[in-house]
């Protein structure tokens, strides 16, 4: 089976010195959807930068992270960004332009697509959204479950492979959280998903990966790990309320 | 986003937001020239403008209260500069040409502003050849304006809870700091959209 | 000091705008060229963010409130084009959502609060920071530079007022330069604590205040003083002195007319604005600018002890643009 992803033995400090990540390695295959879970402090976000290679920010040659058999190198970063695509934790950073149809179309006119292909796919990404009808809408007039989603349309609308979720469902209510899992679910691209969001992760991941304090402490099925009340508690985590009670829903 | 109130009316339905902006603007343009080039003794013309005026609130939809409300907040500055002329020969001639024309003017611009959003003006800025880097600019600044105002609420409502002295010289000292902190927060900011932006293959 | 539609005659609002627009086009330009696109970003953000910071209310006395403009931040903060930039977007915000200042005068107030203002401050300030060179000389030199920024821009724009013939230079010239002395105190108040609360917590933010104007900013700044220059001989220079003949019909012949005094319908105290003994009101002027810009440079110096006790010595950097 083919890799989507293989990170290998990968390091990063911050600028003042501290260590984010101290030797992560682990594969994503294609098709699969990960979970990654953790304290906060434990590298997640870090983590999730360097599959498009927005981090290091200084290259040293060497790279621990492979995209579809492409090393993340300067040479190739124009292509792991449109294959890799990410969708930051906090939507005012991602969604920036004054309407939501410029904004969608931002990354698609990056890549360099036509008048017409641009237009389909916004229309397109923001019906796989559930926000047909908000082309002309200001951002600073949307809830943070219409950015949350205008932002995922914004990275649909490029096409990519793979994509990269820090913190989808944050600060969103319960319908906001129902109506992501629900479309993140319908989409059958390659998944990333770094969250708090523990029930979201036994819905939609079939494995999980533990981090904490910059090092993965646990790789496996997701229900086996979520369901180790031990581990959860040692790294700052909770056995999620779907697991607990041992009837069918 | 409370402060959306701001910018609430430029996106109503009525004839006059459907307009094209650069029409809009040639012709809000074209009416405060002419209102600030031709002498008041025109009377019947100053009047004319000021029916004009009205008759496209009325069809615009904005009610007249906000209307009222923005003539009344910005109308100070326009009354203060325009006292200082009651003090020369012929003073009261040109107190009453500026506050007739500068009050016609002002609406104008506040039925502009609030019926066209702020998006067609930039794309008729563009049309304009107005420099994109500009353009970029002044997105920037629109879509954060609010983000920032936001922002800049909740570290003062932080601030109050926290203090009790409400001397003068605590409160420049803690507004100082707000807005420095603020602009700390700003760059911070400045520095994940710059991520997302490259995320999405800007360079 | 935004100035509203119907106080500028048209061809003070097209020398005004020909004149920004020349200052904002040099800006643009340079900044495009020469401003990495990883600040793009911030300069945005900073619009915002001056935006913004000039809504805050700082109380003085007795209900009123004082309000901080921001040139001499912006500078200090981001360098002279980009806080052209930075301030033009402001005002154009201003004018064209909320109707806060004039759309033909936006030439004006573009040139007085987006190019006069920065530019001054920015001269002032690497100036000072010559003979100043550590952390709490940038407090001091920050602080000068806001105030004179805002009394040349005021003096700018009662030139403009003048020559618009709406209020005489004998009346606009002392009200604007006297009210913007004490209003420049504040500016230079909020600027310097301001500064001082970044410095305290991020001093990595403020690594333009140390550095030296690379040679592409001094080709920009050049155009720039010269556009200053151009606008202080075209709007306040002629009220303030005898022009020879020549000039004067020259001027005459364009439409520009400098009349001193308007003859006063109420004698006003402003009627003659001369210190005790110099007979010249054009030199009085200048001297009693140097004067309250002394005052306010003791002032900063004193203050700027109090709020930046400790000592440390910041080397002038070149700038690495």
């Amino acid at each position: 089976m083919n890799n989507a992803i293989e990170v290998t033995d990968l390091k990063y400090s911050y600028p003042d010195g501290k260590e984010a990540l101290r030797g992560i390695s682990f594969t994503i295959a294609e098709g699969e959807c990960l979970g990654l879970v953790g304290p906060n402090g434990s590298g997640k976000s870090t983590l999730l930068l360097h599959l498009n290679g927005i981090l290091p920010d200084t290259s040293d040659g060497v790279s621990h992270v492979v995209v579809h058999g492409k090393p993340a190198t300067k040479s190739n970063v124009a292509t792991i960004r449109r294959e890799v695509g990410l969708l930051f934790q906090d939507p005012d950073d991602q969604l920036f332009c004054p309407t939501v149809f410029e904004d969608v179309a931002f990354g698609p006119q990056q890549f360099g697509f036509s008048e017409e292909e641009i237009h389909a796919t916004v229309i397109r990404a923001l019906a796989l959204s559930g926000l047909s009808g908000f082309e002309k809408r200001s951002p600073h007039h949307l809830s943070i479950g219409e950015k949350r989603r205008v932002c995922l349309a914004g990275v649909l609308a490029c096409e990519p492979k793979i994509l990269a979720l820090d913190e989808p469902t944050s600060n969103l209510d319960p319908r906001g959280k129902r109506s992501l899992h629900e479309i993140l679910k319908s989409l059958p691209v390659t998944k990333v998903i770094a969250t708090h969001d523990l029930e979201m992760v036994v819905e939609l991941c079939t494995r999980t990966i533990v981090l904490d304090d910059g090092l993965i402490v646990a790789d496996g099925p997701t229900v086996e790990l979520l369901g180790n009340e031990d581990l959860m508690l040692t790294h700052g985590l909770e056995k999620p309320h779907i697991l607990r009670h041992h009837h069918p829903h | 986003m409370r402060h959306d109130f701001l910018d609430r009316y430029s996106r109503l339905r009525s004839p006059v937001h459907r307009l094209p902006s650069g029409s809009k603007l040639l012709l809000s343009l074209a009416l405060i020239v002419v209102t600030v080039s031709v002498s008041i003794d025109h009377s019947l013309l100053f009047f004319g403008i000021a029916v004009l005026l009205l008759c496209t609130t009325f069809v615009s939809r904005i009610p007249w209260k906000f209307i009222l409300g923005r003539l009344l907040v910005l109308e100070p500055f326009a009354l203060g500069v325009a006292v200082m002329a009651l003090f020369q020969q012929g003073g009261l001639h040109v107190f009453l040409s500026l506050l007739i024309k500068s009050t016609l003017c002002l609406y104008t611009m506040i039925l502009i502003s609030n019926t066209t959003p702020f998006s067609e003006i930039l794309t008729a800025l563009r049309k304009m050849r107005v420099p994109s880097f500009l353009i970029t600019v002044l997105a920037l600044a629109y879509r954060y304006l609010f983000v920032l105002i936001d922002e800049g609420e909740r570290l003062q409502r932080a601030r109050r809870s926290r203090t009790f002295d409400r001397s003068r010289r605590r409160n420049w000292m803690s507004l100082s700091s707000l807005i420095g902190q603020l602009f700390i927060r700003s760059s911070e900011r400045a520095e994940r959209i710059f991520a997302a932006m490259t995320s999405r293959g800007w360079k | 000091m935004h100035i509203p539609d119907g106080f500028l005659d048209t061809k003070t609002a097209v020398t005004t705008g020909v004149l920004s627009a020349t200052g904002l086009s040099m800006a643009v330009r340079h900044a495009s060229k020469h401003v990495p696109s990883r600040q793009l970003p911030l300069i945005g953000l900073s619009a915002a963010f001056i935006f913004v910071a000039q809504m805050m209310n700082f109380p003085v006395a007795g209900g009123t409130s004082g309000h901080l403009i921001g040139g001499a931040l912006a500078v200090v903060l981001l360098g002279p084009s980009a806080a052209v930039i930075v301030i033009t977007s402001v005002l154009l915000i201003q004018a064209l959502i909320f109707a806060d200042g004039g759309l033909l005068a936006l030439g004006a107030n573009i040139l007085n609060m987006a190019i006069v203002a920065p530019v001054c401050a920015y001269v002032v300030f690497v100036v000072v920071r010559r003979f100043l060179k550590d952390d709490r000389g940038m407090l001091v030199a920050a602080s000068l530079a806001a105030w004179v920024s805002i009394v040349v821009a005021a003096i700018v724009c009662a030139g403009e007022l003048a020559l618009s013939g709406t209020v005489s230079w004998g009346l606009a010239f002392p009200a604007m330069a006297g009210v913007h002395a004490l209003i420049g105190v504040g500016e230079s108040l909020i600027t310097m604590l301001v500064l001082a609360a970044i410095r305290s917590t991020r001093p990595e933010l403020l690594h333009r205040s140390a550095a030296t104007p690379t040679t592409s900013e001094q080709k920009a700044l050049l155009v720039y003083g010269g556009i200053v220059v151009l606008a202080l001989l075209i709007l306040v220079v002629p009220f303030a002195s005898t022009l020879p003949d020549g000039l004067i019909s020259v001027a005459q012949s364009l439409g520009f007319e400098y009349r001193q005094n308007a003859q006063p319908a109420i004698s006003t105290p402003f009627s003659n604005y001369t210190l005790p003994g110099i007979q010249s009101s054009a030199i009085s002027s200048i001297l009693a600018g140097f004067l309250g810009a002394a005052l306010v440079f003791g002032l900063s110096y004193l203050f700027a002890r109090i709020i930046a006790p400790k000592q440390r010595e910041q080397a002038l950097t070149s700038d690495q643009s």
